[in-house]
């Protein structure tokens, strides 16, 4: 009977972020989740909020002959990025420092199990609920791409781009409850930096304009006072707003790195949707005023001058790689926080934190 | 074990402060391979701190910390050399108990089959089997504790560091966990347990360390407590044939100030059992009906009043 306790395990290799180890707390982690009926009353409710909103939408915005599917596609699509903003923080705002309050969390740390095993699994687990989220609502979000005549590829780019932002978040919460001790206060945490991303952001943005504007020495292009004469070059004194340095509040905003990266507008007038409104905004205020305006009404030109549309002087070259790229490395530097946290032996403890 | 085997714990001069409370002081401790070493002190004196620096789970401040012939905080091998019970018991809501036990085989990254057997075997040997099941939120503290010192078995650990392991459970686990804790060290598996359940102890440990204030208490000083007379209640049936037998050869009696209502008993101090045998003869010879004779405390217990008694 003494050999019940006595079997030596092979020498066991130094730790190393193995998949198996990220497994591991994987699917302790989504066990956890998806046995509590908390997490089945989200999905229903989630399912039904979403299906209400798409069935409402049609009748706000108009049918879909006269641009209403745009308009709805772009709608819903940005209505389920809000949601999943909502949602996500909490899947992960408490991973550790639940955890460390239950007493879950020094038992896995004792083993063979890595900090990035642990951190990288807990992160999988919380990723996987919010895309949940999404794949429950992908039957409104292709319905709605149906009717906006969105072609299947765009589709699925789309969808991907915030599948990655919904796990940004998820890495931001994670990050948080690594950071705070309490679990409440890193739900509240992640809820500010999530409200930071996109209201804030907007905020400060909006707050700053008087800030970049000055009063500038400019060249207009303008109609003499004789109309019938050739435009001609004036020198005057405007107040120029340079939002090419105030830009990126915009283009860090989920919701404009999702507009942004949505398919192109269609050919036809009416073919234009909120996603195209945020795309065309965000990338204007990339572009900032120019030192010279071309307001010639007339159209009268004087010879070697082209005109010059404001959409065409911008920059359009997309904004969205530059706002994924930065949430992607939040994530990511939330993700190394988090392992870094996760490292035991633990030198210094939070005060009023027991490791067990 | 032989006597010159290396010692399976070795601390030296371990020191660790939670900002201003210095939680372990100094301490200094060697626990023989296939021993079961008691760790003991007051509430507070540290024992829960330097199991967390023996399981590498919190850095000394100062001094160096040994398992199994490695360094917990850095080394694999002692990572896998260790089992470690924490006095809190936390677990996963929505877990089966086999569910737990399989999940941390797999985090000691036992193969799977592997750990699958050793779970089941492990039910067997806390007697959780009939919960297999059941979610572990669902069992009661005693049932916890059990599957808790089952985890804490889950990777074959030749060390286990066990804090509490004896709180909560039944006279009859308690019995249980003492026989399983001398069985594994009978297969070489070095344990040390820490543990206020002072006469469970007793009968199960080799060796004990005593914490006081996060410094250990000299071997010497822990030898003179072991050696020191202990105190015998003496019972009999007739107090003045006691008095006169006591006064004839002149043995101290002291006032039982703890006797149980009714008796006619009286404290002696005695050296040992021999001292104790020949006391009892020598009282029965001379007529004094003696109903019983019995060390009034164990001797982990009488250690430990002295070093309550220094806690201010
Ligand atoms: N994480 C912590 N932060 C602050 N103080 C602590 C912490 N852990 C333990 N202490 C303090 O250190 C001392 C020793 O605690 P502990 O090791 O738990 O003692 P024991 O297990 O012997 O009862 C106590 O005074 C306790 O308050
Ligand atoms: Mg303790």
């Amino acid at each position: 009977m003494t050999t019940d306790t006595q079997q030596a395990p092979a020498t066991p290799s130094e730790r190393t972020f193995t998949w198996q180890g990220v497994r591991t707390v994987l699917t302790l982690e989504l066990r956890q989740r998806v046995r509590s009926t908390r997490w089945k009353v989200a999905l229903v409710v989630w399912f039904a909020i979403v299906g209400f909103v798409a069935a409402l939408l049609p009748g706000l915005v108009g049918s879909s002959s006269s641009g209403g599917g745009t308009w709805v596609f772009g709608l819903i699509l940005l209505f389920v990025l809000g949601l999943g903003l909502v949602v996500s923080p909490t899947l992960a705002s408490t991973a550790i420092n639940g955890d460390r309050v239950a007493g879950t969390l020094a038992i896995l740390q004792v083993t063979r199990l890595g900090p990035a095993e642990i951190a990288v699994g807990k992160l999988l687990a919380g990723w996987l609920a919010a895309l949940a989220f999404l794949v429950i609502s992908l039957p409104f979000l292709g319905w709605a791409a149906l009717t906006a005549r969105v072609a299947p590829w765009h589709f699925l780019f789309v969808v991907l781009v915030l599948a990655l932002l919904l796990g940004v978040v998820c890495a931001i919460g994670l990050g948080c409850s690594a950071l705070t001790a309490r679990p409440a206060g890193s739900s509240v945490l992640t809820y500010v930096a999530v409200a930071s991303l996109t209201v804030i952001s907007l905020i400060v943005f909006l707050v700053s304009i008087p800030a970049v504007t000055t009063e500038e020495r400019v060249e207009v292009l303008t109609v003499p006072l004789d109309a019938n004469a050739e435009c001609e070059w004036v020198q005057t004194t405007r107040s120029v707003i340079h939002t090419e340095r105030t830009w990126w509040l915009l283009a860090i905003n989920p919701f404009v790195v999702l507009a942004d990266a949505a398919p192109a507008r269609g050919p036809e007038s009416w073919d234009y949707g909120p996603l195209d409104a945020i795309k065309e905004g965000v990338r204007l205020a990339r572009t900032g005023d120019q030192p010279r305006y071309d307001e010639c009404w007339s159209e009268n030109y004087p010879a070697g001058v082209t005109p010059q549309r404001e959409d065409e002087s911008s920059d359009t070259s997309p904004v969205w790689p530059w706002g994924l790229g930065a949430n992607l490395a939040l994530g990511g530097g939330a993700l190394w926080l988090a392992i870094r946290r996760l490292r035991v032996p633990y030198t210094t403890l939070a005060p009023g934190t027991r490791v067990a | 074990m032989t006597e010159g085997s290396r010692p399976a714990i070795v601390a030296r001069g371990v020191r660790r402060a939670f900002g201003q409370v210095l939680a372990v002081d100094h301490v200094d401790m060697e626990v023989r391979t296939g021993s079961v070493t008691a760790l003991v002190g007051p509430n507070g004196s540290g024992k829960t701190t330097l199991l967390l620096m023996l399981a590498g789970l919190l850095r000394p401040d100062a001094g160096t910390v040994e398992v199994a012939g490695a360094d917990p905080a850095s080394s694999a091998v002692a990572r896998s050399a260790i089992g470690w019970m924490p006095d809190t018991f936390g677990t996963w809501d929505s877990l089966t108990v086999t569910e737990v036990l399989t999940t941390m085989a797999a985090a000691y990254r036992l193969p799977t089959d592997l750990g699958r057997a050793r779970t089941t075997e492990l039910l067997r040997l806390v007697h959780l089997e009939e919960f297999a099941a059941t979610p572990a939120h669902a069992l009661s503290r005693g049932q916890k504790q059990r599957l808790g010192l089952a985890r804490a078995l889950i990777n074959y650990p030749p060390v286990l560091l066990l804090d509490e392991p004896a709180s909560g459970l039944d006279p009859r686990s308690r019995v249980d966990l003492r026989v399983l804790l001398r069985r594994l060290a009978a297969g070489g598996v070095t344990v040390l347990v820490s543990s206020h359940v002072l006469a469970e102890l007793d009968e199960m440990v080799d060796d004990a360390v005593f914490l006081s204030r996060g410094r250990t208490v000299s071997s010497e000083a822990l030898l003179a407590t072991t050696t020191q007379r202990r105190r015998w209640r003496l019972r009999s049936l007739d107090a003045e044939a006691l008095q006169h037998w006591a006064f004839d050869h002149s043995v101290t009696l002291y006032p039982d100030n703890d006797a149980p209502v009714g008796g006619t008993s009286v404290l002696v101090e005695l050296a040992d059992d021999a001292a104790a045998a020949r006391l009892l003869a020598s009282a029965v010879a001379a007529g004094v009906p003696v109903a019983s004779l019995a060390p009034v405390s164990g001797l982990l217990e009488q250690a430990y009043m002295s070093l309550d008694a220094e806690r201010r």
